[in-house]
């Protein structure tokens, strides 16, 4: 009931700011100020406001539909939100209230607390690049000639309405927030501590959901939240070098587990003396992509080699990749059965009943680009077939969306297009102890801990740090 | 994609009305159903599907790993990496952890309880057979994955082979191919039939056909955990002897003869040799024996454009029979065409009755 109030009278407040109120506004401001809240008893609010309360409801959807229709056509004429006072959430910021602990009862604490939150999600949101890609998506959504290719079509305005719904959010805590204010300040005039009280508590709510988001808000990318595939391949260097191959696949397994996702191989070819050569692992997950991008690149290791008799210090490098599985079936390329050759990965002797083998290993080539995918991890030849083929079908995605450069562009590369100059990160067991981030400069003394899959670190400072130098 | 749902069958698992009880005093595993009751021994009892009535600790489990892994590569086997991974799937079905991670957990956490379907010394001898006396592993886990389907398998029922797969996609593909009366001749595990006997509709039946009484048991087993009892009806007999009833009404007849040359049976690959049975292997002198009986036999079951599709020794085999149904079966059959499976040989003859 309260909390009704609380709306019902900002929204009351903000209102009476319109230069041109209209007939829906004045019955609004009658029906809610016939009786003047000024009780400190809650209750006694509620006995008294009950009645009206249905009508007052009414009124007020009515008024918000009558704004929405009027005033939000556009996403980027947006204006900001701005509360009585005429003060935004930039202005907030720039009061450089102190930020105390969560518990504290200081209402700036938490006003200042959240409008931070508020710029640096907007910020890990590339909030001025979605402003622009949403006008692009507006403007193309309007056009008459849309649906003449449905496919596009739908890509184009599940796009515009998953930017909308962001905007929205943001927008709304944004206008929470000031909202909020106004009423603070009126209760404080009115003298009603309940109402004071009620809008702190509702502050450090506020402020706890945006915590959440900021942590979100660095997996918003078109694809985050889908699975993805890892793919390892070992640098030039031989055994020492497909050991650190198979180190780095390791680092991932073990990542992959401890975030909860399920991890599984998919292709895997073994070097002759140890490690692998190359990889392929099944990451499967909500956000599995959105962490394992910050991956791509070169990886390097510096130790004594276990493999040189001579034990000297070597430096190998493995390459990572790391493609998503959109689950978005509409934009996924097209592939012609016709186009594909399905080959036993390996064959040789007669087969049939003359051999008893549980290999079933299949390869499938994609003839007109040459792409391929392997797949032996299965027990059966059709779910390796199924496997290989889903990992073909992720392969052309990227391609293609590399095509239509959808995605942030180093995020699209394929193994074969890692260079390997492209060092992101250096692992150095031998003289001293330390892995360092070259991107980031975020560094860890550590090794042993980074290579059982302790990677979390890396992943959100390399996010973080990309995504709000991105936006400046 | 179907990927995804086939890997989750193995969850699933048991299907519909199957159900086990174990009796371990009587040393018996029953697979009940509501009508009969089909039993089979602890030994030849899957191992995916006993109970997890024995443990031990991730460490051990680890020290039966290493042991195993270096029998293999101290073995003449001629892929030690591929027995690698058949020791990886015969932990999976020892276990009730399909990603191994214990294998992991042996140094961090090494006396994690891991529970088993057998004791951990059964382990090492299921380990050692596999190794040294070269017995398949479907064999000794009991069960094959063959396309979606977990089949149940045991000594004296030939293992279904990967390129036998593809004998159920062309039966896909027919128009039509989802009601009718089928046949699966020479059904082994009744791999096929299960297969296409899970595509059929309302009015479709496959009957399984298996001169093997072994093969009957386990293929009625099969039949029985994909729920299908009454799609897939097993018959016991000779080829075409059991369908007496049905000449002339057949939409189609699929079958995976013993096709391989009598002279070619002793060399062949020990697994195969040694282990499975021969009544499922040898196709006489020249391996056709058994492959013209059914081409001349199905002229007479099949209906008016009835399907056919046989697997063969491949290429010269298949070319010689699409070639005798275009001379000394001259119009009687049409769409003759002889494919080939993915590692390239001419394995398949499919077509139609005219
Ligand atoms: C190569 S196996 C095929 C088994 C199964 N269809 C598969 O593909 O895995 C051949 C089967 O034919 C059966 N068979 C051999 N002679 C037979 C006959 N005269 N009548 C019926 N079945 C026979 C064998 O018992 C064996 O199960």
């Amino acid at each position: 009931m309260v909390s009704f109030l609380s709306k019902a009278s900002s929204l009351l407040l903000r209102s009476c700011q319109n230069p041109k109120p209209n007939r829906n506004i004045r019955r609004l401001l009658s029906i809610l100020s016939s009786p003047t809240p000024s009780s400190s008893v809650a209750s006694s609010h509620a006995r008294r406001w009950i009645p009206r309360q249905g009508a007052a409801f009414r009124e007020i959807s009515r008024w918000r539909e009558f704004c929405s229709r009027e005033f939000c056509s556009s996403a980027a004429e947006e204006s900001q939100a701005k509360n009585l006072d005429g003060m935004t959430v930039d202005d907030i910021v720039a009061k450089e209230w102190t930020v105390l602990e969560e518990d504290a009862s200081d209402w700036k604490s938490h006003a200042a607390a959240i409008a931070l939150s508020i710029q640096l999600v907007k910020k890990r949101m590339q909030w001025k690049k979605m402003l622009i890609r949403l006008d692009q998506l507006s403007m193309a959504v309007s056009k008459s000639d849309i649906w003449d290719d449905p496919v596009y079509a739908g890509r184009i305005c599940r796009e515009h309405g998953l930017l909308m719904g962001k905007m929205k959010e943001v927008n709304g805590f944004e206008q929470e927030l000031l909202d909020h204010i106004d009423m603070l300040k009126l209760a404080r005039e009115e003298n009603d501590s309940d109402i004071e009280l009620d809008c702190i508590s509702s502050l450090i709510q506020i402020r706890r959901k945006l915590k959440e988001k900021e942590l979100e808000a660095l997996l918003s990318g078109n694809n985050d939240s889908y699975s993805c595939y890892i793919e390892v391949q070992a640098g030039a260097g031989g055994t020492e070098s497909m050991d650190w191959a198979s180190m780095i696949m390791n680092m991932y397994k073990s990542w992959g587990e401890r975030r909860g996702y399920i991890v599984t191989v998919v292709d895997e070819m073994p070097g002759e003396i140890a490690g692998i050569k190359r990889a392929t692992i099944k990451v499967d997950g909500k956000y599995a992509f959105g962490y394992a991008k910050a991956e791509i690149g070169v990886h390097r290791l510096v130790r004594i080699s276990p493999f040189d008799s001579a034990k000297r210090r070597h430096t190998s490098f493995s390459a990572v990749a790391v493609i998503p599985i959109l689950g978005d079936l509409s934009s996924r390329y097209k592939i012609n059965d016709s186009d594909l050759r399905i080959e036993r990965f390996r064959s040789g002797g007669a087969g049939g009943q003359h051999a008893n083998t549980t290999d079933s290993a299949v390869r499938i080539v994609h003839i007109p680009t040459g792409i391929t995918a392997t797949c032996q991890n299965e027990r059966s030849q059709h779910q390796n077939k199924a496997s290989a083929m889903s990992v073909l079908q992720c392969r052309l995605d990227q391609l293609e969306m590399a095509r239509q450069a959808q995605m942030n562009s180093e995020h699209t590369r394929s193994l074969t297009d890692i260079s390997w100059g492209n060092q992101i990160r250096s692992y150095v067991l031998h003289p001293y102890q330390m892995v360092k981030d070259m991107r980031t400069n975020f560094e860890v003394s550590d090794p042993y801990s980074v290579l059982e899959g302790d990677i979390d670190c890396f992943i959100l400072n390399f996010l973080s740090t990309s995504l709000e130098k991105d936006e400046d | 994609m179907g990927f995804l749902g086939e890997k989750d069958m193995f969850c699933c698992l048991p299907i519909c009305s199957f159900r086990f009880t174990c009796s371990r005093s009587r040393g018996q595993i029953r697979f009940c159903s509501s009508s009969r009751p089909l039993s089979i021994t602890t030994t030849s009892a899957p191992l995916f599907l006993r109970p997890l009535s024995h443990n031990t600790t991730s460490s051990h489990l680890q020290t039966f790993h290493a042991w195993a892994k270096s029998l293999a590569f101290s073995s003449n086997h001629p892929d030690p990496p591929h027995l690698i991974r058949e020791l990886t799937w015969l932990l999976q079905d020892a276990t009730s952890d399909p990603h191994t991670s214990f294998l992991q957990l042996g140094t961090t956490h090494p006396i994690w309880r891991v529970p088993l379907r057998v004791e951990l010394k059964e382990l090492y001898v299921l380990w050692k057979a596999r190794v040294e006396e070269r017995r398949p592993l479907q064999y000794i886990v009991g069960c094959e994955h063959w396309r979606d389907l977990i089949l149940v398998v045991r000594d004296g029922v030939l293992i279904p082979r990967p390129e036998t797969e593809m004998m159920v996609d062309f039966v896909k593909e027919i128009d039509g191919s989802e009601s009718g009366l089928w046949a699966d001749l020479g059904t082994g595990s009744g791999a096929i039939a299960v297969a296409i006997g899970k595509m059929l509709g309302e009015d479709g039946k496959v009957f399984a056909v298996d001169l093997s009484q072994t093969a009957v048991e386990v293929a009625e087993i099969n039949v029985e955990r994909y729920g299908l009892k009454d799609k897939v009806e097993v018959r016991h007999g000779s080829w075409f002897e059991p369908l007496e009833d049905v000449v002339g009404k057949l939409t189609g007849v699929v079958s995976n003869p013993p096709y391989i040359p009598s002279k070619h049976i002793p060399g062949l690959q020990v697994e195969v040799g040694k282990h499975e049975p021969q009544l499922a292997l040898d196709g006489g002198e020249d391996g056709l024996h058994h492959l013209l009986h059914l081409c001349e036999g199905c002229l007479s079951v099949l209906k008016s454009g009835g399907f056919f599709g046989f697997e063969t020794n491949g290429d010269e085999h298949s070319e010689l029979i699409a070639g005798l149904m275009k001379t000394r079966w001259s119009g009687q059959f049409r769409d003759v065409k002889v494919i080939a499976d993915f590692a390239g040989i001419k394995r398949f003859v499919t077509g139609f009755k005219m």
